[in-house]
């Protein structure tokens, strides 16, 4: 993981451009981000890769061929932004991430979303149709203020998706991100997001991700002020021969933190789930208390999982602790159900289905919950 | 309406004999009991009844409403009304118990090509079942038998024959867990289910159970088959004189 000078977060200062009226666009903004081709660098090489640690599961290099649209362009996804929220075209935040420097070169604008001080939008920022090629998203929560952020990544068949994310939550912004990624099985995606906190802010992420050629969904946090919660909570249902990748970064700085991660992915077929996770909790962070949990089910011989869950800890009065269960659906439970008369298939996508959405259960959002409910049902259907 | 006839089953892939050809038939209307030392084959019986994974028939057959049962998935034996209440009930984490049990009699009802039942009724006859066995309404909102206690477990056993009402049941080891004052709600639900077109077989290791739920015969499961059978009385000397009269 490379190092995240302290420099480079001077998030504000790119995004205060947002906040010109000139280019604040209001209400229910549409904006369509112009994509423009080529650098005419060899992309392949640039990559991450397998002999990469941080990629050794996820070999990006690996498995992109110069077939996949979107490879050497900028993409087109849409944003839809509530009253209050500023939206704009800007230069936005640079990050150190190896795929962000690939998603600057070929996506020298960002949008930039700006919440100011205090406002808490009625409704949601979306982003959808990121379809292919490379993108870049600057949001900046300030102070006090609130966001909701969904985001449906959703490829073309055969593309190629990298998109960046940057995040700057000011002293007690609060925000909520929903990811839903539902890929053909032929699109390879990388998504990563740098979210920063300041003291007393909160965020809380929720991610229903189904894979595809090559999923990798990566969250960096960097908790630079004190007392800062995050949630980072995600499952994954996975069959054929997908791929998916939750990755996960976190670094404390200042004391009295709060993280909560549990992640949940259930395998069928030849689908490859991969989790790491690394709370890295430096001196200065005392009474830190984070958890982190991934449980992952079997469903076939064939289906596997791999996971690194990692705590990485130089602050000796802190509470953390991390845990990794990789099995199969509970044959007893099954049996039981099925003497109650639920069958088999039934008592299967049942029993999956509560072992994953437990993990959605403190999104406040109800009807946000409910069609992420829906989506694991619906997808569990069409499979048992 | 079960006739069960010279039935053999192992476990352990088939290492470990078990039953060796037990015969026994209970009659529609009737309430027989099983008696017998631990270890005897006495869950076992009920999971080879029951289609579990692991019990493996050898030989014999096993016959419900004339229909060969041990050729049936699990939850088609389910269907056609066999229940068991479980020695131990399993936990089903995050399933709501009264959606668990809607699920199950409207998956129930389908195959027996019957109407669903309407959520409205459904909720109204829980209800009512939840008091008569003075249940905390809580109870049912809470994922089933998630950190429920032994006796908890139990009571929710018989909520759900009760609300399934099956024709035939078999109940293992209900009484254990379960103090005086519950054993009798207990046993008046199971009594208020007695019924001409309806047949019972209540696993035992106690008599104390057979006082509540009176049966028609009793018999003692040694050696892998019926070592002997009797009457009510029956099981009082049992208790009295020990299995070792009928070890194998
Ligand atoms: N799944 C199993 N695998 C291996 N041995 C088993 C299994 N189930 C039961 N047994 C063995 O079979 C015998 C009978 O067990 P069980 O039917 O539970 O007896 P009971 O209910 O009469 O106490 C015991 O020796 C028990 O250890
Ligand atoms: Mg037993």
């Amino acid at each position: 993981m490379p190092a995240h000078p302290s420099e480079s977060w001077d998030l504000g200062l790119c995004l205060l451009s947002a906040q010109d009226p000139k280019s604040s666009l209001g209400c229910a903004d549409i904006l369509y981000l112009m994509g423009w081709n080529d650098m005419s660098v060899s992309i392949t090489e640039q990559l991450p890769h397998r002999r990469m640690e941080a990629w050794k599961w996820t070999d990006v290099r690996g498995q992109t061929s110069d077939k996949l649209t979107g490879l050497s362009a900028a993409g087109l996804p849409k944003v839809t932004a509530p009253d209050g929220v500023a939206l704009s075209m800007g230069a936005g935040q640079s990050g150190d991430h190896v795929m962000s420097k690939i998603a600057q070169s070929f996506a020298p604008e960002a949008v930039s979303l700006y919440v100011p001080k205090g406002v808490k939008p009625a409704g949601p920022v979306e982003v959808t149709e990121i379809g292919r090629g490379h993108s870049r998203i600057a949001l900046m929560v300030d102070e006090g203020a609130e966001l909701l952020l969904i985001e449906h990544h959703r490829a073309d068949s055969g593309a190629f998706v990298n998109m960046d994310v940057q995040i700057h939550l000011a002293k007690g912004a609060k925000l909520t991100r929903v990811i839903v990624q539902d890929d053909p099985d032929t699109a390879l995606r990388v998504a990563t997001a740098c979210v920063s906190q300041q003291t007393g802010s909160e965020f809380n992420q929720f991610t229903l991700g189904f894979g595809g050629a090559l999923t990798r969904l990566e969250t960096q946090i960097y908790a630079e002020g004190e007392g800062t919660h995050a949630l980072l909570n995600g499952a994954y249902l996975l069959d054929g021969q997908r791929h998916i990748d939750m990755t996960s970064h976190m670094r404390l700085k200042q004391p009295d933190s709060i993280i909560r991660q549990s992640v949940k992915g259930v395998v069928f077929d030849k689908a490859r789930g991969v989790f790491q996770g690394k709370f890295h909790v430096e001196r200065p962070a005392q009474k830190t208390d984070a958890e982190m949990r991934h449980d992952a089910l079997l469903m076939s011989d064939r289906a596997e999982v791999r996971a690194k869950p990692e705590l990485e800890i130089y602050a000796d009065d802190v509470e953390c602790a991390h845990g990794n269960t990789v099995g199969a659906l509970d044959d007893s439970a099954l049996f039981y159900m099925r003497q109650r008369g639920i069958p088999l298939l039934k008592a299967k996508s049942l029993l999956i289905e509560a072992f994953l959405v437990g993990v959605f259960d403190d999104l406040a959002d109800e009807d946000l919950r409910g069609s992420l409910t829906d989506k694991v049902r619906g997808w569990l259907e069409a499979k048992l | 309406m079960l006739k069960i006839n010279n039935l053999s089953a192992a476990v352990d892939d088939g290492q470990k004999t078990i039953l060796n050809g037990l015969s026994l038939e209970i009659p529609a209307g009737e309430v027989h009991a099983i008696m017998g030392p631990n270890g005897a084959g006495k869950s076992t019986l009920s999971y080879v009844l029951t289609g579990r994974e692991g019990y493996d028939v050898t030989g014999g057959s096993a016959a419900f409403n004339g229909d060969d049962l041990l050729d049936m998935d699990p939850e088609d034996r389910a269907a056609s009304g066999l229940f068991l209440s479980f020695q131990y009930p399993l936990e089903i984490p995050g399933v709501p118990t009264l959606t668990f049990l809607k699920t199950a009699l409207n998956a129930q009802r389908k195959a027996r090509g019957e109407d669903e039942m309407r959520a409205p009724e459904f909720l109204k006859k829980s209800k009512a079942i939840a008091k008569e066995l003075k249940m905390s309404p809580d109870m049912l909102k809470r994922p089933l038998n998630v950190g429920f206690s032994g006796g908890e477990k139990k009571r929710m056993e018989i909520f759900q024959m009760l609300m399934l009402e099956p024709s035939f049941i078999i109940m293992d080891e209900t009484d254990s867990g379960l103090d005086v004052d519950a054993l009798r709600i207990v046993a008046d639900g199971v009594n208020r289910l007695r019924s001409p077109d309806r047949g019972m077989l209540v696993i035992t290791h106690y008599q104390r159970l057979l006082d509540y739920i009176v049966p028609d015969k009793v018999h003692v499961l040694a050696g892998g088959k019926i070592a002997a059978s009797g009457d009510a009385d029956f099981a009082k000397r049992l208790e009295k004189e020990g299995y070792d009269a009928y070890a194998a």
